[in-house]
């Protein structure tokens, strides 16, 4: 019989797909079960974030950047909150800058908890989720207590932070930072040294260091393949620059380098939180800038000038001089950078937002050609993909 | 959904006067082979008992969604498992922010649903736009696009939220006339 | 952007000398096409012409000094005012020297921007991004579709002159049974109120001032 050509074999992922991660429109080129080609489709969570923002004051649109990464809001209310201190030029008081680095670690663990166990589901291990859920709620129940809401917190604000911490948070933190080591080496009893999980992952998705550095990929992503880049270490922002934190590295760049970065990260994220809640200083939360931060309630009450500060911060808001600036801090993801273009006005000209996942997902190409399809589903598990921030 | 008590339309709890019910009618199934109940409410009963829904998380929703069905509030305790096909379910969890470009998918994932399908719309972007009313890109309102039945607002409304907009559901269920009288 | 005035004091006030030996080094990298160079909140802003992009961000790159190893960051601004209307920035990052540096070109309407996607692969989706978003057209990239909007979507959503609600709103149609695009019908229109106080914006005339002008 002649040999017979065939023709490759376009299919459809997603929209809706429990293993998409949101809503990714994978289009894939196969030859047999061989990924020739991938074309993700994005933009189906594009919700026109920079365009809200450009008609919005600087404090009403910071609550954006908690629905960008929705899975570790306030690590996104971070960048914003330093790019507009660093535009209108106001400290931080030291309290806040630690109640900010503690919640930002926080929230790296709430991100690598989902990612790690979502990952996990899609490969194929249950347990994980159900395990890494309960600790979820934990932290959720901080943020709870800190800001009043689970998940959007708007609780980092341009000068500090919205409220005081309230009482006995850090003694529960402190408790919870006690029992999460356990939790961490179960969850690597499960999957470390999975067979399964093993052979999904160790060579699956490789990238080299050079190929990481081109396509812009920053965070785990980038340490897994050998980068020693992390910027709380080399561009330090808040109180990093006083804390004793080791930056995990991987070899091999493929899903398991990654799913073991992040392993690591949640324990010096652990080392982290311990040390902003030894050296907690006391002192104000946030600036004392009235013309920037709101006043006080108390004062209010006493004051003529607060009562008109609060009433023109609300309404009006602060005028930020012109001039623009790049800020970008070291997310969960990855870099996540604001370049913000202020013309002088109550409202941003522009906000660019860098997402980090927006490059990861423009190199699933890259690193699904040549994989069977059951690993695409292992790669983008591992590269930990939000579509709240590729879409914006 | 427990024994209800036809007199006071009220649940009986658990307890003696609960057991004597359940016995009465495992002895008439036992004797007879059979048991007598309304084809309604019997539907009623097995529909809201097991409702399905569907994993379709479209943004910061699905998190807390996730969560209602993990371990803390753990939905399975109502019989609802979520399920990541359209032709196995019967509710549409709308968690998050709908835009233009993902509006047809969901309608074709909601015609995909057998009948009979309920819709339960969760937090304010999928209820009216909310935080994204204004934008360019975003349906004010999943209702435009699919017919809704349940509205939880909040952003995000937390799991005990979502789970409580799921037991209106329930319920709303039960009060429906399932077969036609002419 | 920055006025002169921010650039003078950041010089004046002795920006840290690598900063500074940085920009000198730039300077003599890029040469002739260099428009400007400046000293913006600790980082480098360089204004090259548009034609010299391509050759600029090849020497930061391959440049053993300065080494601009990662694209951090492609993106466009639109002022509809200034004569050539969009700026096309490149933010880009030495990880040897620890420094960022953006690079900013003017850009016409029109007017075809070269694809760095052979210089940094990072930059292929975002120039996509930005073709969505502003209209800009890139040539030389290979495959330039729209990234973000819908599909059959009309307009740049970030140009200054499209509106925030856009033009098109969906809504499902029974007759039709598929999901149609009309024209957008607020309910409420969006709110936006002119901040500017009476006591710090009160350059213009107040109404009735004419009247007191007039003789008689």
């Amino acid at each position: 019989m002649a040999e017979m050509q065939i023709k490759p074999i376009t299919m459809n992922f997603g929209p809706q797909h429990p293993a998409a991660h949101g809503v990714l429109r994978l289009v894939l080129e196969m030859d047999g079960e061989v990924i020739e080609r991938a074309d993700p489709h994005i933009g189906l969570l594009h919700r026109g974030t920079e365009k809200l923002i450009e008609h919005k004051t600087y404090l009403q649109a910071l609550p954006y950047f908690d629905r960008l990464d929705y899975v570790s809001p306030m690590n996104q209310e971070h960048a914003w909150a330093l790019a507009v201190e660093r535009a209108v030029g106001i400290e931080v008081p030291r309290r806040a800058q630690y109640i900010r680095v503690m919640y930002c670690e926080i929230g790296r663990i709430l991100n690598h908890l989902l990612n790690l166990t979502t990952f996990a589901i899609d490969v194929g291990a249950m347990t994980p989720l159900l395990w890494g859920f309960e600790e979820r709620e934990e932290l959720m129940g901080f943020y709870e207590r800190a800001s009043g809401a689970r998940l959007h917190a708007a609780y980092f604000r341009p000068g500090g932070v919205h409220q005081d911490l309230p009482d006995g948070l850090l003694d529960e933190i402190a408790d919870w930072v006690e029992r999460f080591p356990a939790f961490v080496v179960d969850l690597e009893t499960l999957l470390t040294n999975n067979r399964i999980f093993k052979q999904r992952t160790v060579d699956i998705g490789v990238i080299t260091e050079e190929a990481a550095l081109d396509l812009g990929m920053t965070g785990p992503c980038l340490r897994g393949s050998g980068v020693a880049w992390d910027l709380r270490k080399s561009q330090p922002y808040d109180a990093y620059a006083e804390m004793d934190f080791d930056v995990p590295v991987g070899k091999t760049g493929d899903c398991y380098a990654r799913y073991l970065v992040r392993v690591e990260e949640m324990r010096q994220s652990l080392r982290i939180i311990k040390q902003c809640i030894d050296n907690m200083p006391d002192g104000p939360v946030l600036a004392e800038n009235n013309k920037i931060t709101p006043p006080k309630r108390g004062e209010m009450k006493q004051s003529m000038e607060a009562l008109i500060h609060h009433f023109k911060l609300y309404t009006e808001g602060f005028h930020v001089p012109e001039g623009d600036s790049y800020t970008a801090v070291e997310a969960p993801k990855g870099e996540f950078g604001v370049y913000l273009v202020a013309d002088g006005s109550n409202k941003p000209y522009r906000c660019k937002i860098r997402a980090p996942g927006f490059y990861f997902m423009a190199a699933v190409d890259y690193l699904s050609r040549g994989h069977m399809l059951a690993d695409s589903v292992a790669i983008i598990g591992s590269l930990d993909i939000v579509f709240g921030e590729i879409d914006r | 959904m427990g024994v209800i008590d036809p007199r006071q339309a009220a649940p009986i709890g658990p307890g003696p006067e609960q057991d004597a019910i359940l016995k009465a009618v495992g002895d008439e199934i036992t004797n007879r082979g059979f048991v007598i109940a309304s084809a309604d409410k019997l539907f009623n009963w097995a529909r809201s008992g097991s409702l399905w829904p569907m994993t379709f998380g479209l943004a910061c929703c699905a998190v807390e969604m996730m969560h209602s069905a993990a371990s803390r509030y753990d939905m399975d305790r109502y019989g609802m498992l979520f399920r990541p096909s359209p032709r196995q379910s019967d509710v549409m969890i709308v968690a998050g922010t709908l835009t233009n470009k993902m509006a047809p998918a969901l309608r074709r994932v909601y015609d995909q649903m057998p009948e009979p399908r309920w819709v339960l719309s969760m937090g304010s972007c999928a209820n009216g736009g909310g935080y994204y009313h204004y934008s360019y890109a975003v349906v004010r309102g999943c209702d435009r696009i699919v017919p809704v039945d349940v509205y939880v607002p909040g952003c995000p409304p937390t799991a005990e939220a979502l789970i409580y907009g799921l037991l209106q559901l329930q319920k709303k269920i039960r009060r429906t006339a399932t077969i036609a009288r002419g | 952007m920055t006025d002169a005035a921010n650039t003078e004091a950041d010089n004046a006030a002795g920006v840290d000398a690598p900063l500074q030996a940085m920009q000198e080094h730039l300077r003599q990298l890029v040469g002739g096409s260099l428009i400007e160079s400046r000293v913006v909140q600790g980082q480098i802003v360089l204004e090259v012409a548009v034609a010299a992009i391509q050759q600029t961000l090849v020497a930061l790159r391959d440049d053993q000094h300065a080494a601009f190893n990662q694209l951090s960051d492609l993106t466009a601004v639109d002022y509809p005012e200034r004569p050539e209307r969009f700026e096309m920035i490149y933010q880009l990052l030495s990880m040897k020297n620890n420094m960022r540096l953006r690079v900013c070109a003017a850009v016409g309407e029109g007017q075809a921007v070269p694809s760095m996607t052979a210089v940094y692969s990072a930059a292929n989706w975002a120039e996509r991004e930005v073709w969505d978003m502003f209209g800009i057209f890139f040539a030389g990239h290979p495959d330039l579709r729209r990234l973000l909007t819908d599909y059959g979507f009309e307009g740049h959503p970030l140009r200054k002159d499209f509106p925030l609600t856009g033009h098109v709103e969906v809504r499902y149609d029974d007759t039709q049974r598929r999901v149609v695009n009309e024209p957008v019908s607020l309910v409420q229109e969006f709110r936006d109120f002119d901040f500017l106080s009476p006591w710090e914006g009160m350059q213009a005339q107040i109404p009735g001032d004419e009247k007191a002008g007039k003789d008689g």
